[in-house]
């Protein structure tokens, strides 16, 4: 009945059929493009164009897009193209990591608090105080009183960095919670735990080889619009004043400085608009790739 | 091979498994819900206990406190002279390749993200049995024996059928040489087609590995195919534990004859003849049994005593087991 002659190939490795399903999904595959494109222009972008991002030339201020300056220059005359990429290297950076953060946080809350029974209670009245604190003055408030010292422990760029980076994961774990709490309880109930359970796992193998694999699919959700939430959140601060130093460039602090020259030169508010619209969306519609991707279900099909 | 006398592989007693009921404004403790309420029996090695009742008597508690997937209130359960109520957790773990167990709804008990060749193996790497080569090679050995084809090795468990599942389940079972395996309705979930196919495996696989089931189902014809003895339970207690053939010729408890009367028949001028032994009532809630007899509430011949006083769980005849008072003069 069974071909005997056939031996059985040896697994192939699942990244690959991931990635067969994840070339399927238009929206993920035009998204990722994009974020590559994004990721690789601020990365190297500054090196190749070569202008200072803070260099000031003050006789060709204010000018539209030119040759020079592909979008034209700002009140000082510092090159708006610069601006962007050195800005943008700082908001995916602030980004990422803020959303690895508060993922990492979040999961590991969410995990625990829907594992372990007798942790649950104290830990989701913890995620629900965090939820009911008004996170914009609390912010304010964490920045104001940590500045000085990081800035003098770690300098002024590293220093505010490394307090955007916590604030923003500090204060936008709380949903990733509590999504993982809720699957992670159902799951937990799901007979294959309990034949994982009849063969001896311990929690600790339960939770990475059972459960984290089923809760994949929030995870990622959360994470997409985690680097969206996170982006915004930096803009949003360093629109109101209180991000990185005011000659040091991020989207938000863009957005902030053009919005006095709103009804002159609109375009100056629209190129970091755009640009973080588009780092949002892109992020997005990879995250549902990946998702669809990573279920075993759907591949395939 | 009857005459020698067996040892009991798995011997149970006076297992209890009581739930906590939490409720009021403090989340106090306001009750339990005596699921498994004082049971013993004994299998002996090489033979199929079948134990049967209605939906909530308890059947599957039992199974998932043998095997000690629950924390047990009170009793104790040895499985090859060690006792696995009562085992510190690494020790437990060790004792665990001994016991095993077949969970009723395969599409449930694997785990969607795993592909079939690390669901079957899952238990050997846990274990630590042999090298990454040697496990393949022993997963596929299973899949032989549960008459899977090898080429399904990296597939999902979605894209197999309900007693592919099922094989799936049982080889992943069977992957550590157990002694004694625990059938929690391994059967109920799948087609009438099906049913006979995982029945045979399972008979078959009893027969070359020398294994010890305890089968739990509420089908009685399936029962009375594949056990060699049968335990009836009712409301967390065992009314009758007797023989195959003994219990299905002749019940003695009023609780297995009502329950055998229930099994249709499939020649129809016999089933017209057939009288049917109806319980008025609905079975009482397990948080607040009766006192006395669990099945007084029900019984066709109940007396005062049973209002009264909990039966005993006595031997009336050789090998055949009965808590009911109507065998106390019998005696």
């Amino acid at each position: 009945m069974t071909d005997t002659t056939q031996i059985t190939a040896p697994p192939r490795n699942q990244w690959w059929d991931v990635w067969d399903q994840f070339k399927t999904h238009k929206g993920a595959l035009i998204g990722a493009v994009f974020f590559i494109l994004i990721i690789l222009g601020v990365i190297f972008g500054p090196w190749l164009w070569g202008v200072d991002a803070t260099h000031i030339d003050i006789r060709s201020r204010n000018q539209g897009p030119s040759l020079a300056h592909p979008m034209g220059t700002d009140q000082l005359g510092r090159d708006t193209f610069a601006r962007m990429m050195a800005g943008g290297r700082v908001s995916m950076a602030v980004g990422l990591t803020a959303m690895a953060l508060a993922l990492g946080l979040g999961t590991l809350v969410g995990v625990v608090a829907g594992y372990f029974k007798k942790l649950d209670g104290i830990m989701m009245r913890t995620t629900d105080l965090f939820l009911a604190l008004p996170l914009l003055p609390l912010l304010l408030v964490i920045i104001m009183l940590f500045r000085d010292k990081l800035n003098s422990a770690f300098g002024p760029e590293g220093g505010i960095f490394i307090l955007m980076v916590s604030a923003i994961g500090a204060t936008s774990w709380m949903q990733t919670a509590r999504i993982v709490r809720g699957d992670v309880l159902a799951i937990k109930e799901r007979e294959f735990v309990l034949a994982a359970r009849s063969i001896g796992t311990p929690s600790r193998r339960m939770i990475i080889r059972h459960i984290l694999p089923n809760v994949l699919s929030p995870i990622m959700v959360s994470a997409t619009l985690g680097i969206a939430n996170a982006i915004i959140t930096e803009s949003a601060l360093s629109f109101l004043g209180l991000g990185f130093p005011p000659d040091f460039p991020t989207w938000g602090r863009l957005l902030f400085d053009s919005v006095d020259y709103l009804q002159q030169y609109p375009e100056r508010v629209m190129w970091p608009g755009l640009a973080i619209s588009l780092t949002v969306l892109s992020v997005n519609y990879m995250g549902d790739g990946l998702r669809d991707a990573l279920d075993p279900k759907i591949r395939g099909r | 091979m009857l005459d020698t006398p067996k040892e009991p592989l798995v011997r149970v007693s006076n297992l209890k498994m009581h739930f906590p009921i939490y409720g009021g404004l403090l989340r106090r403790r306001t009750g339990e819900v005596k699921a498994v309420d004082g049971i013993s029996f004994d299998i002996f090695e090489g033979e199929t206990l079948g134990l049967v009742g209605e939906s909530g008597c308890g059947k599957s508690t039992v199974g998932r406190s043998v095997l000690r997937l629950y924390e047990v209130t009170g009793g104790s359960v040895t499985i090859d002279g060690r006792d696995i109520a009562h085992a510190a957790p690494e020790e437990l773990r060790k004792m665990r390749t001994q016991m095993q167990m077949i969970f009723q709804d395969p599409q449930a008990s694997l785990n969607p993200r795993m592909k079939v060749s690390e669901i079957i193996g899952e238990p050997l790497r846990e274990h630590h049995a042999g090298s990454a080569a040697e496990r393949r090679e022993r997963v596929l050995e299973l899949m032989d024996q549960v008459g899977l084809n090898r080429d399904f090795a990296n597939r999902y468990p979605h894209e197999f059928s309900g007693g592919q599942r099922q094989r799936i389940g049982i080889a992943r079972a069977l992957a550590l040489n157990p002694k004694f395996i625990v059938c929690d309705e391994p059967i109920a979930a799948l087609d009438v087609s099906i049913q006979a196919q995982v029945v045979n495996l399972l008979e078959e696989l009893q027969e070359r590995l020398g294994l010890t089931y305890l089968f739990i189902s509420h089908d009685l014809s399936m029962v009375r195919h594949i056990a060699d003895r049968v335990a009836v339970m009712y409301l967390g207690r065992i009314a009758e534990l007797a023989p195959r053939d003994d219990i299905y010729a002749e019940p003695l408890h009023p609780y297995t004859k009502a329950l055998l009367s229930a099994v249709p028949e499939p020649d129809p001028s016999v089933e017209e003849k057939v009288e049917r032994i109806i319980l008025a009532g609905d079975v009482p809630s397990p948080s607040n049994p009766p006192k006395g007899c669990n099945f007084c509430t029900r019984c066709p011949s109940v007396m005062d005593i049973c209002k009264r006083d909990e039966p005993e769980f006595r031997e009336v005849q050789p090998g055949r087991f009965v808590a009911c008072h109507l065998f106390n003069q019998t005696t």
